[in-house]
C-alpha cells in the first residue's frame, strides 16, 4: 500500500480526532446519555491507537499455519490482544453506566446534570 | 514459597464461587468472603521476609517475560498487600452487621473483587494487566459507592464513574503509546528500554499516565468526585476508598514516576501539587456539616500530604511516606467506620446534630478521638512519627522550596485540628441526644478497636516498621533491573 497518504497517518489522526470528540462532549454536554456517548467515542478512539501501534505497512496477518509466510511480514499480534480486552472493558463500563443513568434518572426524573443538584457537580 | 498469584487468584475465584451459591447460601456466603480474606492475610504476612532477602518474580503460564506475563514483588508489593488485607478483612468484619438487607451476596462478591484489583495493582509487573486491574477495581468501587441504593450514592456513582472512566482512557493511551515506543509492556524490561524514547515524547506519556491514574489517586485537580463519592457510599466502602484505594493509584503513579519512567525532574512539581492538594483538602473540609464530606475533604488532605513526602526525591522522603499510608489507613478506617453508625444511630449526617453522643457511644466516641489524634499527629500515636519524619525529610532537602512547603503542611495541619476539635467538642459537650442511640454492635467495635491498637501501639514497633517502610522506600526509588528479574 503506497498511497499519497499512509495508513498510519489515517490511523494516527483518527484516532486523536476520535479521543478529543470524545472528550469534548464529556466535557461540555450536560445530558447524560450524551456524555456516555462521548466515552464510548473515546473509547474507541484509544482502540484505534491501540491497533495502529502493530500495524506494518503492507504486512498481512499473523496466521502461523501458513507456512508459506514469512514472520518478518506480519504485522504485531500484541495490541491486537489487548484491543479485544480494551473493548470488552469499555463495553462493560458503558453498560454500566446506562443501568446507573437509568436507576438516577428513576430517583431524579431528569437526565440533564444541571437538574441533577443533590450533590455539587 | 508461598506464590504470590494467591493474593489474586483467591479472592477473586471466592468471588465467582459467591455468586454461584449466593442462591442456597443466602447472606451466609459473608463467612466465605471472611474465609478468602483470612487466606490472604496469611499469604501477604508470609510473603514478607522473603521479599525483603530478594524481589519475588512470578512467572505465569510459563511464558518468560519479557513476553509473558509475570509479578513482580518487592517489599513495597508485600507492605501493600499486608495493608490491603488487613484493612480488608476488619472492614469485612463490619460489613457483617452493618451491610443489611437481602442480596448481600453481592456486596461481598463486589468487595472481594475490590480487593482483586488493588493487589493486582499493586504486585503486576505488566503495564496492561494494571490498567485491567485498575478497571476491575475502578469498576466495583463504582457499584459499590451506589449500593445503598438512593439518590446520593447513584448520583455520585455516575459522577465517579464518568471521571474514573475518562482517566482509565488517557491511562490507555499511555499504555498504547509506551508499547509502540519502545515495544514491551513489561515494567522491568521498560525500565531498561524507556531512556531512550524521546525526551517530548517521555514527557507526554508521563502526562497521561500521571493524569489518568491522579484521577484515581485524587490529586488536584483531577479529585473533584471525592467528596461525593467517599461521603454517599456506604461508611465501610469509604473507609476502604480512603484507606487504600486511593493510595494504591497513588503509589502506581510513585513507582512509576521513580523506577520506571526515571524522570527525577518533574518531582517538584509533583510535590508542589500536593501541597496544593493538602490545602484545598482541608480547607474545604473547615466548611463541611456532613461529617462524612470532612473525612472525605480530610482524605485529599492526606493523599496531598503523602504525595508531597513521596516526591521529596529522597529515601527518607518516600519512607516517611509509607508509614503516613499506614498511619492513614488506620485513622481514617476508625473515623469512616464509627460515623457509619453514628449516622445509622441518629439519622442524622449532620455532625452538629450528635450533641453529647459520647455519654450514648463511649467506646466508638473514645476510639474517634484516637483516629482524630493519630490524623492530627499527636504524639506518641504512629500519625506524629510519621508528619514528624515528613518534615525531617522535606528539611533534609534543604532548599527554600521546601522550607516553604513544610510551614504551608503545618498550616494544613493547625486547620485540621481545629475542624476536627469541633466535632470533638460536640461529641463530649452538652446532654445526651434523645432516642434510641446505643452503642455499635460488637462485630463493629472490635475491628475499629484493632485499627486503633495499630496506631496507638506503632511507636513499640517503631524500628521495625522504619526497617520495612525503608525497605520499600529502597525498592522504589532504585530502578528495576532487568538482570535481577530474569
Amino acid at each position: 500500500m503506497s498511497g499519497v497518504i499512509s495508513i498510519s497517518l489515517v490511523l494516527n489522526v483518527a484516532s486523536s480526532g476520535l479521543i478529543l470528540l470524545g472528550l469534548y462532549i464529556i466535557f461540555t454536554q450536560k445530558n447524560l446519555i450524551k456524555i456516555v456517548i462521548g466515552l464510548g467515542l473515546a473509547d474507541t478512539g484509544v482502540n484505534v491507537l491501540l491497533v495502529s501501534t502493530g500495524y506494518i505497512d503492507g504486512n498481512t496477518a499473523p496466521i502461523f499455519s501458513n507456512s508459506a509466510l514469512n514472520i518478518s511480514n506480519m504485522v504485531d499480534p500484541v495490541p491486537q490482544a489487548l484491543v479485544l480486552t480494551s473493548i470488552v472493558i469499555g463495553f462493560g463500563v458503558s453498560a454500566l453506566a446506562l443501568a446507573l443513568i437509568i436507576r438516577l434518572f428513576e430517583k431524579t426524573g431528569t437526565l440533564d446534570t444541571s437538574k441533577i443538584r443533590g450533590l455539587k457537580w | 514459597m508461598v506464590n504470590p498469584i494467591l493474593l489474586i487468584i483467591i479472592p477473586l475465584g471466592t468471588a465467582f464461587l459467591i455468586s454461584t451459591v449466593a442462591g442456597s447460601l443466602k447472606n451466609s456466603t459473608k463467612y466465605l468472603a471472611f474465609l478468602a480474606l483470612l487466606a490472604n492475610v496469611w499469604i501477604s504476612i508470609s510473603l514478607l521476609p522473603q521479599v525483603l532477602k530478594h524481589p519475588v518474580n512470578v512467572i505465569i503460564a510459563g511464558i518468560k517475560p519479557p513476553l509473558g506475563i509475570n509479578l513482580l514483588v518487592g517489599p513495597m508489593g508485600a507492605i501493600f498487600s499486608i495493608i490491603i488485607s488487613v484493612a480488608g478483612i476488619l472492614v469485612l468484619l463490619y460489613s457483617f452487621k452493618y451491610i443489611e438487607g437481602e442480596g448481600q451476596s453481592k456486596y461481598y462478591t463486589l468487595f472481594l473483587l475490590l480487593i482483586t484489583g488493588s493487589q493486582g495493582m499493586i504486585l503486576t509487573g505488566d503495564i496492561f494487566n494494571l490498567f485491567v486491574f485498575f478497571e476491575i477495581l475502578a469498576i466495583s468501587s463504582y457499584i459499590l459507592v451506589g449500593y445503598a441504593g438512593d439518590r446520593n450514592g447513584f448520583e455520585a456513582a455516575v459522577k465517579y464513574l464518568i471521571l474514573g472512566s475518562v482517566g482509565s482512557v488517557f491511562i490507555l493511551v499511555a499504555v498504547a503509546l509506551i508499547y509502540q515506543e519502545t515495544g514491551t509492556l513489561n515494567m522491568a524490561d521498560l525500565a531498561g528500554k524507556f531512556a531512550s524514547v524521546a525526551s517530548g515524547k517521555k514527557m507526554m506519556i508521563m502526562l497521561f499516565f500521571i493524569t489518568g491514574m491522579g484521577v484515581e489517586a485524587a490529586i488536584f485537580p483531577l479529585n473533584s468526585w471525592l467528596p461525593d463519592a467517599h461521603s454517599s457510599a456506604p461508611s465501610s466502602i469509604s473507609a476502604v476508598l480512603s484507606g487504600f484505594v486511593i493510595e494504591v493509584a497513588l503509589i502506581v503513579i510513585i513507582k512509576f514516576v521513580y523506577s520506571i519512567f526515571a524522570m527525577t525532574e518533574i518531582l517538584q512539581y509533583l510535590s508542589l501539587v500536593g501541597v496544593i492538594t493538602l490545602l484545598v483538602g482541608e480547607f474545604a473540609a473547615f466548611n463541611q456539616g456532613n461529617i462524612k464530606r470532612v473525612l472525605a475533604y480530610s482524605s485529599i488532605g492526606q493523599i496531598g500530604l503523602i504525595l508531597f513526602a513521596m516526591t521529596l526525591n529522597s529515601e527518607a522522603g518516600l519512607s516517611a511516606g509509607m508509614m503516613q499510608v499506614v498511619n492513614h489507613t488506620a485513622s481514617k478506617s476508625i473515623l469512616f467506620l464509627v460515623a457509619g453508625y453514628m449516622i445509622k444511630m441518629t439519622g442524622s449526617y449532620q455532625f452538629t446534630d450528635y450533641k453529647g453522643i459520647a455519654k450514648k457511644m463511649p467506646v466508638s466516641s473514645f476510639l474517634f478521638v484516637l483516629g482524630v489524634l493519630s490524623l492530627i499527629g499527636v504524639p506518641p500515636f504512629l500519625g506524629f512519627f510519621s508528619k514528624l519524619n515528613i518534615i525531617i525529610a522535606a528539611l533534609a532537602v534543604g532548599n527554600t522550596f521546601n522550607t516553604v512547603m513544610v510551614f504551608l503542611i503545618l498550616l494544613g495541619t493547625i486547620i485540621e485540628s481545629v475542624y476536627f476539635l469541633k466535632i470533638l467538642q460536640i461529641f463530649y459537650i452538652g446532654d445526651p441526644i434523645k432516642g434510641g442511640v446505643k452503642e455499635a454492635p460488637f462485630t463493629a467495635v472490635f475491628p475499629i478497636a484493632i485499627f486503633a491498637v495499630v496506631i496507638l501501639l506503632g511507636f513499640l514497633v517503631l524500628p521495625e516498621i522504619n526497617i520495612y517502610a525503608g525497605s520499600a522506600a529502597a525498592e522504589l526509588f532504585t530502578k528495576i533491573q532487568i538482570t535481577q528479574v530474569f
